[in-house]
């Protein structure tokens, strides 16, 4: 796990298709999914500039004050670099709204490195980017899931609740950002309860990097790293 | 040709895998396609993809083709690799004729391995060369080195098998396409090597299995030795003859900046000319496995 170089990656994003879709059995065919590279990591070994930025980006917050948090933050500086190299002149349409963090604010494990990223985003002269926390979870996920680590959409869109402060301008192209796309749960979940609000929003889910079926959790390498 | 002018659209620019295997596969109709054709087009035109080639109805219906063709072959989970998308690895772009985009099945980070070298030879060794194969992959198992070979008969095959039983990490790059085995007594292996280890393959599907003539093929097995020799930091040589398809490899392993090894034995076998030549030309003939281990270990590893 050591830090990730930007000039690796590529120019251009990867898109959910037909080769991929099966991987992450709740997206549906018309879901336009985008992500820079595949995540890849088993049995303790993480090698690719994607796996390293995925588990660098995704240190726990328990973590804060250890030698390895700097990592956390090069990693959150490098996300936002490609995505706003990605993004470009399309910060003038694009509304970016973060999947909320599994964990409440009030939870000591709550992790907001992904607005952190959002926040550190560098759109092009004469641009700002439209980063809202449009959707807010009002609780825990319901304990009827609680015994599962998969729990369904319908779960998560139960306790997915629109912030309507920040609803002012109607978005009209939403980018929903998250780091690692497994099942597309969340993302259906975020991108149903947007819809409903926004039903003429353009939707698309922007990733770091989807997670293919044979790599294991990051958290089993967090486990085996000592300080 | 190029088709389409470049969006500054994120969304449009967004490279669709399907797609681009679609779009290589159609490349490769052209009768006298080959690796170095294609890596011509792709030369006058940077940044390109397969898909600024092909009309998209034609790459989607030949990505159809060949994605039904390998589940028929029951090729369950793959993917691809494209220059310019992610994760493709820069290091295959020493070769002469860089490859735009291969097939994989299995572990992909294998190919990000901090320390991998290809360990090749004769399809048909002597039981000498057979147990040296053996006791050469031990001792870079010991050093976590990776295994990577052809998975053809002889050398490549105990290759491969020594690093599977002894619990180490190999990587098989074909000459054949993902839904073939050669031979076909490696089809377990083969199998085995995609689920738990990775299989890499960059010859067309569809090219290949239309070929009549079998013999048709038969250029595909030097061409991916270049991308073996690529991909790995040095190519070790247990045993070949005269005319092996491994001194094509250890001609471009050198050509490409990378180590090649020639194990001592091949230099005591009489009328033997290539292990001399190859030495001359910068390969280095080591008696064991302590001199391999001087000259990888001593060196920064990619």
């Amino acid at each position: 796990m050591t830090t990730s170089a930007g000039t690796s990656f590529p120019s251009r994003f990867t898109r959910i298709d037909d080769l991929t879709r099966g991987d992450h059995n709740h997206l549906l065919p018309e879901d336009e999914c985008l992500f820079f590279g595949d995540y890849t990591a088993r049995k303790g070994w993480a090698h690719s500039s994607t796996n390293q930025l995925i588990l660098n980006f995704k240190i726990p917050v328990n973590w804060r004050g250890t030698n390895r948090w700097p990592h956390k933050q090069r990693a959150i500086r490098t996300v936002a670099d490609l995505f706003s190299a990605r993004i470009g002149p399309r910060f003038a349409e694009l509304t970016l709204v973060p999947v909320p963090p599994s964990k409440l604010k009030t939870d000591p494990e709550y992790d907001d490195r992904m607005m952190d990223m959002l926040r550190a985003l560098k759109p092009p002269a004469g641009l700002s980017a439209d980063v809202r926390e449009l959707v807010t979870q009002t609780e825990p996920i319901g304990a009827a899931h609680e015994s599962s680590s998969r729990p369904p959409p319908e779960a998560w869109e139960s306790v997915y609740e629109i912030d309507e402060a920040l609803t002012g301008q109607s978005p009209r192209w939403i980018g929903i950002v998250d780091d690692l796309l497994v099942t597309g749960c969340r993302f259906r979940a975020m991108s149903n309860v947007l819809s409903r609000r926004f039903p003429e929003a353009r939707i698309t889910g922007l990733f770091i990097a989807r997670r293919v079926p044979e790599a294991i959790d990051f958290s089993d390498f967090f486990d085996q790293i000592e300080d | 040709m190029q088709l389409e002018l470049q969006a500054d659209d994120f969304s449009d620019r967004a490279v669709s895998p399907f797609h681009e295997l679609g779009a290589y596969e159609a490349l490769w109709e052209e009768q006298k396609a080959s690796f170095k054709s294609i890596a011509d087009m792709f030369a006058k035109r940077e940044g390109s993809l397969p898909s600024d080639f092909v009309e998209r109805s034609r790459a989607v219906s030949y990505a159809n083709d060949v994605h039904a063709m390998l589940r028929d072959a029951g090729v369950e989970h793959y993917g691809v690799r494209i220059h310019v998308a992610g994760d493709y690895p820069e290091r295959l772009r020493v070769a002469d004729h860089p490859i735009e985009l291969l097939y994989f099945q299995g572990w992909w980070d294998l190919v990000n391995s901090p320390r991998a070298v290809a360990v090749v030879g004769t399809r048909k060794p002597t039981d000498e060369g057979l147990a040296r194969t053996r006791r050469l992959v031990k001792s870079l198992l010991a050093d976590d080195f990776t295994i990577v070979s052809g998975l053809a008969a002889g050398v490549d095959t105990a290759a491969h098998t020594t690093a599977i039983e002894n619990g180490g990490r190999t990587i098989a790059v074909l000459g054949t396409p993902l839904l073939k085995a050669y031979p076909a007594a490696n089809a377990r292996l083969q199998r085995e090597i995609a689920r738990n280890h990775l299989l890499i393959s960059q010859v067309p599907v569809k090219r290949y299995s239309a070929q009549k003539n079998p013999v048709a093929n038969n250029f595909f097995f030097p061409e991916r030795n270049i991308t073996m020799s690529a991909l790995t930091q040095a190519t070790i040589i247990v045993e070949a003859g005269e005319t092996s398809g491994t001194l094509i490899q250890a001609r471009h392993a050198l050509k490409q900046g990378r180590k090649v090894f020639i194990l001592e034995s091949n230099f005591r076998k009489p009328g033997l000319k290539w292990p001399h030549t190859l030495e001359e030309r910068g390969a280095i003939r080591v008696a064991d496995y302590d001199d391999i281990r001087r000259h990888l270990l001593s060196v920064a590893l990619h």
